[in-house]
């Protein structure tokens, strides 16, 4: 009887067959809940309709103050997926990224992390700095940033790129809420994007094989010689492209500067040389 | 008896800020800005190849991220000698300005509206003063939906030029990396059309409305009159694409910017001794979170040793398109109305640029050099200075439009720009502070942007920007 109850409640809320999504913005730029604004097909309306309830999310939630440090703690007794966007710093007890201040008390974002890691359904490291520190651990990196699986010392799906890939996030997403599960590969990224590198599927890859390089930005050819990471950088952007497919840094006349990488960015420095 | 409220998090904004507010007798008495997170871009800067500072300090902030690409930018051209390409800056300018656009369809309609508006395709309410009729509620959020489009679309733009963003790469020293065709050309205009109908037909309906419901807040949340520019669309000519000139206003004169009045404080900051700085200064020193008194990671900046207001209305007022007065509500009028200027600009914008290819050069870095790149971005002031030493950067120093607006108190007993419009407050129940978010919202503040470390002062270099 209270289960029917419970039932007939979630419907009347409509939240029958989705699940809650907390979205926190670690120590970063929270550039990668704007690039996920910039989804399409499916688009951030539909992610919010149709596939989650975002219960919290420091940019776009009505809720401010204690009132929305209530919701993600009332969130944290549900069923729900845990996306993390920016680095962890946990030194000076987390001092250098606070979430909230409630009842009298300073939560650091480290703490919040900690405490949604340990409920949570599923967990994605969203962008570079989450999945693996990124920029916000760059030499010499002030504030001891680490990347999320680090901090929580267990694994996380990641998805790295700076920002994250709207597509990537929404594929991610998409495959836990069809399917209660994403495969990956020995860095936790979703194989569905991060099978090649990009040179595998660039479109200047004939250049490439002809051995005929571009001298400097703007120009049409291979980029190989201007520092392009494409070899060594598996992501999906020749094929997915990036802001509604549209582009992409090397349909730009750019090298790939290697962001979604591992040891980005002083393991892709210089970005550009000549 | 006096309250002490604390709000964090402040949601709809970008990044982490904490305000707490003393309150007697319903009035806001007293107010402190604090920006709550470090990652200390300067110092990560130090020792890195020159040009990779524009990819790089993009990633400072993930809503204004083209806006860091042309300060760094222009730095490096000043430093390196290099004279950018005409049709690149126009093309430089044209994403700069369609970044604008995004953000300021983003801050209007996702970051404020659900202060006014009960929208309901968002979780939580932050309680009950949404005082419109249903008709107005639901055209409102009608275009709250739209927005997700729009500013999608806008980031379009931006992508066509740059290839991705937040992040971009097109916009570089020399001007842009993008071979332009007339394919692109009309694909930048159609998107750029959409947008300009739906800043122009729903935005300024949507905040007339608002305005018109809750006029008290073109009485509140003033602050400082003093406000300040380093320029838009300045560099393109007299003519009906020029915007606004590197300007100040102070005290009812206006004059001219002078770059080295600018100066930062550290007093009530968490870094390290007290002193005022030059800008730029030369050498960075640490952090110093136990410091007695400090509540913040924001730095005071100062011009001529005064508070000074940056955004879309300083802009609006120095070049003459919007009446001199400063409130919650007029803070929020002169975003919309820029919008649309500037989405007009870009139009007749598009009518010059050629659709010819990337004009780039093989850059050389200097042994040593220095450079300021000065521009405005959508919140204001934006100044990046660097020095380059044994072909490296020496130092970089980076001052944003929150460090204006979100300074705390400086060694004078000045408070910031925001702290001023909060103080004097009236706020009718201190249970539901609303007031408070809505004063604040109106300065798009954007907390990822205040990532500085402390720089000492030591043989400042002087350009007069004139």
């Amino acid at each position: 009887m209270k289960i029917a109850q419970e039932a007939v409640d979630r419907i009347k809320e409509g939240n029958g067959n989705k699940i809650n999504f907390i979205w926190i913005e670690a120590n970063g730029c929270a550039g990668d809940i704007i690039s996920f604004l910039n989804a399409d097909e499916p688009d951030a309306l539909y992610f919010l309709k149709e596939m989650v309830n975002l219960k919290y999310s420091p940019s776009l939630m009505q809720a401010e103050g204690e009132r929305a440090y209530e919701e993600f703690l009332e969130t944290l007794n549900t069923d729900f997926i845990l996306g993390v966007e920016g680095s962890l710093t946990n030194v000076e007890n987390g001092f250098y990224d606070i979430f909230a201040y409630y009842k009298g008390k300073t939560i650091s974002v480290a703490e919040a992390v900690a405490k949604a890691a340990e409920k949570a359904k599923h967990i994605i490291a969203i962008g570079t700095c989450a999945s693996f520190a990124g920029i916000s651990a760059a030499r010499p990196n002030p504030t001891g940033c680490t990347s999320l699986s680090g901090f929580l010392g267990r694994e996380v799906i990641n998805v790295p790129g700076c920002p994250a890939n709207p597509l990537w996030v929404m594929g991610t997403v998409a495959s836990l809420v069809l399917y209660n599960k994403v495969e990956v590969d020995d860095k936790g990224r979703p194989l569905m994007f991060f099978k090649d590198t990009n040179h595998v599927n660039c479109e200047r890859r004939s250049y490439f094989d002809n051995k005929i390089n571009a001298q400097k930005l703007g120009d049409k050819e291979c980029m190989f010689k201007l520092g392009c990471r494409g070899p060594v950088t598996k992501a999906y952007c020749p094929i997915g492209r990036w802001n509604s497919r549209i582009n992409w840094p090397v349909g730009d006349n750019t090298p790939c500067i290697g962001c979604a990488n591992e040891y980005f960015p002083d393991g892709s420095e210089p970005f550009v040389r000549y | 008896m006096t309250i002490k409220i604390t709000l964090d998090p402040i949601t709809r904004i970008s990044g982490p800020l904490s305000i707490e507010v003393e309150i007697e007798k319903n009035k806001i008495v007293n107010a402190k800005s604090s920006g709550v997170q470090y990652r200390g871009f300067e110092k990560m800067l130090t020792g890195r190849s020159p040009l990779d500072a524009v990819y790089f300090t993009e990633r400072i902030c993930g809503i204004c991220s083209v806006a860091h690409g042309v300060s760094a930018s222009l730095a490096l051209e000043d430093a390196l000698k290099v004279k950018p390409d005409a049709n690149g800056i126009k093309v430089r300018n044209f994403a700069h300005a369609a970044d604008f656009l995004q953000n300021i369809i983003r801050q209007i309609c996702l970051y404020v509206f659900p202060d006014y508006v009960k929208i309901s395709a968002l979780p939580g309410s932050i309680g009950g003063d949404f005082r419109l009729p249903e008709k107005y509620t639901e055209k409102i959020n009608e275009d709250y939906i739209k927005a997700i489009e729009y500013s999608r679309l806008a980031h379009e733009m931006v992508a066509l030029i740059g290839g991705k963003v937040p992040h971009s790469h097109g916009i570089f020293v020399g001007g842009t990396t993008v071979s332009l065709d007339p394919f692109k050309i009309i694909r930048l205009k159609s998107i750029l059309q959409s947008i300009n109908d739906f800043i122009a037909n729903n935005m300024v309906e949507d905040i007339n409305i608002i305005a018109e419901y809750y006029t008290e807040y073109y009485k509140i949340g003033g602050g400082t009159g003093n406000l300040l520019t380093y320029g838009l669309f300045d560099e393109m000519g007299e003519g009906e694409l020029h915007y606004v000139n590197p300007s100040v206003y102070i005290k009812g004169k206006a004059y001219k910017l002078n770059a080295k009045a600018i100066t930062e404080g550290t007093a009530y900051s968490w870094y390290s001794g007290n002193k005022i700085s030059r800008v730029p200064s030369m050498e960075p020193t640490e952090t110093d979170i136990k410091k007695e008194g400090a509540y913040t990671f924001i730095k005071a900046a100062r011009y001529e040793g005064k508070v000074m207001q940056v955004g879309p209305l300083a802009r609006m007022i120095l070049s003459g398109s919007y009446k001199n007065r400063i409130s919650t509500m007029d803070r929020l009028m002169a975003r919309v109305l820029e919008g649309k200027k500037l989405s007009e600009k870009m139009l007749k914008l598009l009518e010059i640029i050629e659709p010819i290819p990337a004009v780039q050069e093989r850059y050389t870095i200097p042994e040593s050099s220095v450079g300021m790149g000065l521009k405005d971005s959508v919140r204001g002031a934006l100044g990046h200075w660097l020095a380059i030493e044994k072909g490296v950067i020496k130092n970089y120093d980076i001052v944003t439009p929150s460090v204006w607006n979100l300074s705390p108190v400086d060694e004078r007993g000045q408070h910031g720009a925001m702290e001023e419009a909060l103080i004097g407050t009236e706020i009718k129940d201190v249970s539901h502070p609303i007031e408070i978010g809505r004063i604040i919202r109106s300065f798009d503040p954007c907390l990822s942007c205040a990532t500085h470390v402390i720089t000492d002062c030591r043989e400042p270099y002087y350009i007069d920007l004139i």
